[in-house]
């Protein structure tokens, strides 16, 4: 723990902070596993596959220094730890649970049913040890996506559950606007769930890993924008209109050029996709919502021209990505906004697109 | 404003260490050849604890892509959240943008105290 701690709360607001990523290990999902994926981790020492050809290259890889625990545990994994550190110092209202990167069942390129019965340990071992123990954490349901069955059938298990806020979708090598794949969003519209898209490990080069982590890194966007694009054009939203989703952790700041971009596109192409009835910009205002980390170093300035760019005040929900390496401060990684723009970002966007959140839903 | 903050034996060389001077909060490092310096504790970009980064060293400045020289060991400053790097015995420049500095303080060894002057 940092020896200073810091009062890390935006003044006259409770945040809701969107992307938290707690950490599970393997051996906490045992006793939620049935053999015999309990016994391929057990004795087989299964782990899910890497992507990345190179590590975080940070203090402590994929964390913040300070965030790992004394005891030798990875960051995130200790609730209380993570009251001290985040929820209580940073005057949380609600925090969003978003999982870790390993395991992440929905990202597995294979043997899906190992995926699904991950996907429900997960679920299981997040409610018990997190939902259920602080009233101010929310969660996502993790699935194994790529088998559509089981995925649904998962959202129909957990997804009732009055802290479960959102299905999540990992930004990988799939396209998840693709038909194959409507009966999750309509299983999470059933539900009242939002579907968040966090990145996984997504191959940002023309299907291929660049040579450096920092080249990585930096084209995360073009994943995002990939996944809104495809998301818009396979008419998702035409056909649930009651869906709302969060891109979690690629930024906003491309979302302009990316809507004008589409628009203008539409305007030449519109006789391809005929489902689509809108402006693409149009339904991305009002179907889909960005996460403000990882934010660029921005004035004021800067900042409402992006804002004028979007056409909305809505669009944008504050997010810390604690514990990790690249965590965004709620009182640092901003430029100082007005009301109520600044009680939209940190709280009123994210409470109005999660249905089930107290205050939740279109007031 | 003088205000001893610790004594020498309380900070090995290579290693670094959180201290008040007054209200401020610092950051006091000692280099492996023994010198102290002294900076604010608060990364310029978010404001992140620096003593719970690392003092360590960084790939310094080559010519040739792919090429690494890994030197300056206990004299960069890393942050703990995003990794920015700050140059301990010069002034607490930031590696990739050496406009930005750290805000510093004078540092004076009497007998075996460490005096920090401002």
């Amino acid at each position: 723990m940092s020896k200073a701690l810091m009062l890390e709360k935006p003044k006259g607001i409770r945040l809701v902070d969107t992307d938290i990523h707690e950490r599970v290990q393997y051996a906490d999902l045992l006793p939620y596993l049935e053999d015999p994926w309990r016994r391929y981790i057990l004795d087989c020492e299964w782990k899910q596959e890497k992507h990345l050809p190179y590590t975080q290259p940070a203090i402590a890889g994929l964390d913040r220094a300070d965030a790992r625990l004394s005891d030798g545990r990875p960051a995130g994994s200790d609730l209380d730890f993570m009251k001290q550190q985040l929820l209580d110092s940073g005057g949380h209202e609600f925090g969003i649970l978003t999982g870790a990167l390993d395991p992440s069942p929905s990202s597995m390129n294979g043997w899906y049913e190992m995926g699904a019965a991950l996907a429900s340990a997960y679920n299981d071992w997040q409610i018990e040890h997190w939902l259920e123990r602080d009233e101010r954490l929310y969660g996502s349901v993790h699935i194994a996506a790529k088998d559509v069955q089981t995925a649904v059938r998962e959202i129909h298990r957990v997804g009732s559950h009055p802290k479960m806020v959102q299905v999540l979708l990992p930004l990988d090598d799939t396209l998840w606007g693709d038909p194959y794949y409507h009966p999750i969003f309509e299983a999470a519209v059933q539900h009242r769930l939002a579907v968040g898209m966090h990145h996984n490990e997504p191959p940002v080069y023309y299907g291929k890993f660049p040579r450096y982590f920092i080249e990585w890194h930096t084209m995360i966007p073009t994943a995002h924008m990939m996944q809104v694009t495809n998301l818009v054009f396979n008419g998702v939203f035409e056909k649930f209109p009651a869906l709302k989703v969060l891109m979690i952790e690629g930024g906003f700041t491309f979302a302009p050029f990316l809507m004008r971009k589409m628009d203008e596109q539409y305007r030449h192409l519109r006789h391809e996709v005929p489902w689509i009835k809108r402006m693409p910009s149009e339904i991305i205002r009002n179907h889909i919502r960005f996460t403000t980390q990882p934010m660029d170093e921005m004035n004021r300035k800067d900042f409402m021209r992006v804002i004028e760019g979007l056409e909305s005040e809505d669009m944008i929900c504050f997010s810390t990505d604690y514990p990790h390496w690249d965590y965004d401060s709620p009182i640092r990684a901003l430029p100082s906004l007005d009301f109520p723009l600044k009680e939209k970002i940190y709280s009123t966007n994210a409470k109005a697109m999660y249905e089930k959140l107290p205050g939740g839903g279109r007031q | 404003m003088r205000q001893v903050v610790c004594k020498t034996s309380d900070v090995n060389p290579g290693e670094m260490q959180e201290a008040r001077f007054g209200e401020l909060p610092i950051v006091l490092c000692r280099t492996l050849e023994g010198k102290f310096y002294a900076f604010s504790n608060r990364c310029l970009h978010q404001g992140a604890s620096l003593a719970d980064g690392m003092l360590c060293g960084a790939p310094v400045p080559t010519d040739t892509p792919g090429e690494y020289r890994y030197e300056r060991e206990g004299q960069i400053l890393r942050c703990p959240w995003h990794g920015r790097e700050f140059d301990v015995v010069n002034g607490g420049q930031m590696l990739a943008d050496p406009a930005r500095c750290l805000p510093r303080f004078q540092i004076e060894i009497e007998d075996d105290r460490v005096v920090v002057v401002r």
